[in-house]
């Protein structure tokens, strides 16, 4: 050993627990993804070519699940309520979209009326959501 | 002759190198998170408003799409992929089976310009959702921007 020499330090930062890291975090989002939707779970009906729905800023999601219950966002509303509850969920949004995510199960009646419900509270237009036949999620 | 200044000698490097893993992996956590809520597919669908669709309903070249459910019955979820045989359907007035829309949907609607096509659907309110889904699947299928009305069945 030469004088003179102290002992060397090690000058690259080590990363592998960062890597570590953001590897577990990149599963765990791959794997709750699907969970991760606002709302109650849905069973949306299966269709061959849905179209994509856009973005989701300004979009208002209507949920309606199996027992018939509606929901806005993420939150139950009472049907007597529901207008309301989505002009208050629009806020200050100039044209927001609205979006039907409802169960396969329903009877068409209860899709239509929540549409009807949509078009008095002001709304033009809404999308009735589905996923493609055989895809994965909901 | 060394040039090596070091007293290791000439080192290789041992590690590798996962800088651009890492940055490979930063960028796939990004797009996920941001990809994740966007992923929604379905239809456009409108209620004709009394005054706003006024001109479009008065058009006597409206095409009407009527699914009864004694024709067509569809009362459950469909257990298999696409729509049951035995389901009819009237368009214009005339039965037709549901899978024959896509080429009697283009032949009506085909001809127009984008912004005249549309279809509008008096749905038996007790069918089963998912089949009134699939069917507005097929029936768009016939022809590009089709605009999907729901009008009261009588």
């Amino acid at each position: 050993m030469r004088l003179g020499e102290p002992a060397r330090m090690q000058a690259a930062i080590n990363i592998t627990p960062l890597v570590d890291v953001v590897l577990v975090l990149l599963i765990i989002f791959m794997v709750m993804a699907p969970q991760m939707r606002k709302g109650p779970d849905v069973n949306v009906p299966n269709t061959t070519k849905p179209n994509g729905q856009g973005d989701e800023r300004g979009r208002i999601l209507v949920s309606i699940d199996d027992a018939g219950k509606l929901w806005i966002n993420d939150q139950s509303v009472a049907a007597d309520h529901f207008g309301e509850a989505l002009q208050t969920a629009a806020g200050a949004e100039q044209n927001p979209r609205v979006v039907i995510r409802a169960d396969a199960k329903l009877n068409f009646v209860q899709v239509r009326q929540a549409m009807e419900a949509v078009e008095q509270a002001g709304f033009h237009g809404v999308g009735l959501i589905a996923k493609r036949a055989g895809a994965e999620g909901k | 002759m060394q040039f090596n200044t070091d007293a290791s000698g000439s080192s290789l490097q041992a590690d590798i190198n996962i800088t651009p893993l890492v940055d490979v992996v930063l960028v796939l956590l990004i797009i996920f998170m941001v990809v994740v809520p966007l992923l929604m597919e379905g239809y456009d669908v409108d209620i004709p408003r009394a005054s706003a669709d006024a001109a479009v309903q008065a058009e006597a070249s409206q095409l009407i799409l009527n699914i009864g459910s004694t024709d067509c019955p569809i009362l459950r979820p469909p257990a298999e992929e696409g729509i049951p045989k035995n389901c009819q359907v009237t368009l214009a007035g005339q039965k037709i089976a549901a899978t024959e829309l896509p080429p009697r949907v283009a032949e009506i609607l085909g001809g127009r310009p984008a912004e005249q096509r549309a279809l509008f659907m008096a749905v038996d309110d007790r069918l089963n959702y998912e089949g009134v889904l699939r069917i507005i699947d097929l029936a768009k299928s016939g022809v590009e921007n089709l605009k999907i009305e729901f009008i009261a069945t009588n």
